[in-house]
């Protein structure tokens, strides 16, 4: 196969302890090794800083919400289109763009892998088939837990060992890979068009409560010894006056685990809000943050919300009903029976208005006031924060003051009352940068064992080379250069090969989805338990061995397997 | 200035072109520029279309495009057009005014389906039938036609007007299942008969002078009117109810049954 010798390049590499080094990396079948012969292809990296593909620990890009938006939004379909050009396809949508859209402008970003942050188990074939057209990326896909009926009903017994069990069967059959937690209770409760405002108020009929199912599910993922944390949306999402709860969900996690955090909560930005209302809401970020620093075990996502026009889509179903009273707008409300639900809603965040301005402080402040960046992890949410291709624009504004101020010169004035972000110095520097958008995440998801987000022999040769010079850009003056490098790396390189160059794509690729299966002793394998097997075919309308998603629909698998401690 | 664009014979005629370079107002520059997709290849308008070119206009009100030969794959003719007048002499594909908000489209054929989708404005008269979503909003699409005026002398398909926000739109002959549906504003006039119309209506006028089959149970009788031409007497609905719709219907004839 292919060999390759990247030259010159100046090298950021977190994990290995690398904080820019001007080195030679070599590539060998798809992994980086320590040397290669002569006749290996050659790229010049000098003056370009070399890192990591980048990761995206929480997005929306696979799967039947997001092409449910992709259907209700015609006029986001007409944003954006591309004609079919040398191996590319056409693509169209700016929020929420078609596959092969998502795929190219990820990885003219160099981003190499991404974890699609809710899939509904039931709708799991959708989001596979759609990650099948994902070609130049590594997949991963949360799966939904929060209103699984076998799940809650372990929960109400305090069967730890059960609801590990039901979540080992549901990911291996899914090809999930890991636990994903939105609202918990909540989407059960929206089936009877309530909601749970937070951890302690009880779901009906099942008689749990939201922190009883995370911390039920907290020492289940621990027995599965899965590679990711439980994964969690907290209750009460975009509520003026939800920080507490935030912090809340936040105290339930124990320390359980050496490697990585315990308990990973995404979007913290739409979950640290204070006030009472719309009308006097502002900015927690600095609790939430400061909960964040005491907690080694909990890591974040910023869950950035930017200006401008983006779709927000979510498993939280009341939540988006929530927004539908506001806006008035379209809304498409979705069940998924026995499992979660979903919904969406068209969304235009402008600097006219208050909340809207509040929101873009708390994603930046939470950024810069959680001390380690690898607690805090760069994300939109994408897209409901706004889309992916707006990272690059966070990137320069965590790292420039100048950039901030100039931008909040243009907010609506009577936001700056209510944020801190004016008075927060902290620029990020570039180790901070390569952090937040890779080796973070890799510990955060436990994927570093496979290769991934380090640049050292063993590691996937996942490699984004950036047209910037680092020493010679200072890049609290010049964010305009910093931006224009991360929209469009020089090259990226994706399994050893170069898949894009200067924004242009060079190969068809395929995709590689990434799935656990947890080996559980014979007693609590659910696919042989009678009263799971009962109830399954009592209530779901589909049959259980109609259930698992084949591994035919994966193009190419990667399954970890882990000895669960049941 | 009058362009006159003959549909050069195809091999295979069942291959859509896309056309949205069909718009006077292209005209004013020279006609090699555009292209237009045939399938999933782009190529020059002059490879589709014989060209011809009489006389000349300074700005787009004064082009008057004429389209010949068999157009019925022609899709989105006069997309986004904004004056002019563009004249079809047989029958014309799917798309043809949409957007569009000034100008005239006359087709002497029979118009394929979403004939003036979301049109803001303009006029657009069609000799022949329409097919299904005539002067309607596209799927997922909160508005539909937002102004202007429509006109089918024929029969239209199903959905006609749905999401219409605006304008005017009339049918002659007969419609489809549906029309009307989602409609908040403008009037919608329909001669012939139709099934289960304006259902989730929340404002506007819709008039049917035809025999209503299915007529929805979720609009409320509120009284008689005499239709001025004709003298006609039609019966007045408000609703849709279930939508606290504040929509009118007026009837002449209608069964709940379908």
């Amino acid at each position: 196969m292919t060999r390759l010798l990247i030259k010159n390049a100046y090298v950021i590499d977190p994990l290995n302890g690398i904080r820019g080094e001007v080195m030679d990396i070599a590539v060998k079948d798809g992994w980086i090794v320590e040397s290669v012969h002569d006749g290996a292809e050659v790229i010049d990296a000098r003056g370009c800083l070399t890192l990591p593909g980048g990761i995206d620990s929480h997005t929306h890009i696979c799967g039947t919400k997001v092409n449910f938006g992709r259907y209700m939004m015609p006029e986001d379909m007409r944003a954006g289109r591309t004609q079919r050009r040398g191996v590319m396809h056409s693509t169209s949508g700016y929020s929420v763009p078609t596959t092969y859209g998502n795929s190219y402008r990820y990885s003219t970003m160099g981003y190499t892998s991404v974890l699609e942050g809710a899939m509904a188990p039931l709708e799991a074939r959708h989001t596979h088939e759609e990650f099948a057209a994902t070609p130049l990326q590594d997949t991963m896909a949360n799966t939904l837990f929060d209103g699984n009926w076998p799940v809650m009903e372990a929960v109400r017994d305090r069967d730890v060992k059960r609801a590990a069990a039901i979540v080992a069967w549901t990911l291996a059959a899914v090809k999930g890979f890991a636990i994903k937690l939105t609202n918990p209770g909540g989407s059960e409760c929206w089936g009877w068009g309530k909601n749970v405002k937070c951890i302690h108020e009880t779901v009906p009929y099942f008689e749990v409560s939201p922190a009883e199912i995370i911390e039920t599910l907290i020492r289940a993922n621990e027995m599965l010894r899965l590679p990711h944390s439980v994964h969690l949306h907290c209750n009460n999402l975009g509520v003026p006056g939800n920080y507490q709860c935030t912090i809340g969900s936040m105290d339930l996690a124990p320390d359980l685990n050496p490697d990585r955090q315990s308990l990973y909560l995404t979007h913290v930005q739409f979950h640290a809000y204070g006030g009472t209302s719309w009308k006097d809401i502002c900015s927690r970020a600095e609790p939430v943050a400061h909960a964040v620093n005491r907690k080694p075990q909990v890591t974040i996502d910023m869950g950035q919300m930017m200006f401008g026009k983006t779709t927000t889509m979510t498993a939280d179903g009341p939540m988006e009903f929530n927004l539908y009273r506001l806006h008035h707008n379209k809304w498409s409300n979705h069940d998924v029976e026995l499992e979660t639900t979903s919904g969406i809603i068209p969304v235009y965040y402008s600097k006219t208005s208050v909340v809207n301005c509040v929101m873009w402080a708390i994603g930046l402040e939470l950024a810069l006031l959680v001390a380690s960046p690898w607690q805090c992890l760069l994300a939109t949410d994408n897209p409901n924060g706004g889309p992916f291709i707006k990272y690059p624009e966070i990137i320069a504004l965590l790292m420039s003051r100048r950039y901030r101020e100039e931008e909040l010169r243009t907010l609506a004035p009577e936001a700056l009352s209510r944020i801190t972000l004016p008075s927060l110095d902290r620029e990020l520097d570039w180790h901070d940068i390569a952090v937040m958008t890779r080796a973070g995440q890799a510990r955060a998801l436990g994927i570093q064992s496979i290769g991934k987000g380090h640049l050292a022999p063993g590691a996937e040769a996942d490699i984004a080379i950036y047209p910037i010079r680092v020493d010679e850009t200072d890049p609290s003056r010049q964010f305009r250069d910093v931006i224009r490098a991360f929209q469009k790396t020089s090259w990226t390189i994706k399994r050893g090969r170069p898949v894009a160059r200067d924004g242009e794509i060079l190969v068809e690729g395929t995709n590689k989805t990434v799935w656990v299966k947890p080996k559980v002793p014979d007693q609590y394998d659910m696919g042989k338990d009678p009263e799971f097997a009962r109830n399954f075919d009592r209530y779901y309308t589909v049959r259980m061995s109609n259930y698992p998603v084949q591994e035919l629909y994966l193009q190419r698998s990667l399954c970890m397997e882990s000895e669960a401690q049941l | 200035m009058r362009v006159i664009l003959s549909a050069r014979p195809r091999k295979n005629p069942f291959i859509p072109v896309e056309a949205e370079g069909i718009v006077p107002a292209r005209f004013l520059q020279p006609a090699e520029g555009i292209t237009v997709a045939v399938g999933n290849r782009d190529r020059p308008l002059t490879d589709v279309f014989e060209v011809a070119i009489e006389g000349t206009a300074t700005d787009a009100a004064g082009v008057e495009v004429v389209l010949r030969g068999d157009t019925s794959r022609v899709k989105r003719v006069g997309e986004y057009m904004e004056a002019g007048k563009i004249r079809v002499e047989r029958d014309i594909g799917m798309h043809c005014g949409n957007f569009m908000s000034g100008g005239e489209i006359e087709i002497l054929g029979n118009a394929d389906g979403w004939l003036g989708r979301e049109m803001r404005g303009g006029r657009i008269l069609c000799h022949g039938n329409a097919s299904h979503y005539c002067g309607s909003g596209y799927r997922g699409e909160k508005h539909g036609m937002r102004g202007g005026y429509l006109e089918v002398k024929g029969d239209a398909g199903d959905f006609t007007a749905e999401y219409l926000a605006g304008g005017e739109v009339i049918i002659h002959g007969n419609c489809g299942d549906m029309p009307g549906v989602e409609m908040k504003a403008g009037t919608l006039t329909i001669m012939g008969s139709c099934s289960r119309p304006c259902g989730n209506m929340t404002g506007g006028t819709c008039t049917i002078l035809g025999t209503v089959a299915g007529m929805l149970p979720t609009f409320r009788r509120a009284g008689t009117a005499m239709r001025e031409s004709g003298g006609i007497s039609l019966t007045r609905f408000e609703g849709d109810v279930a939508n606290r719709g504040k929509g009118t219907i007026f009837i002449r004839d209608w069964q709940y049954t379908l």
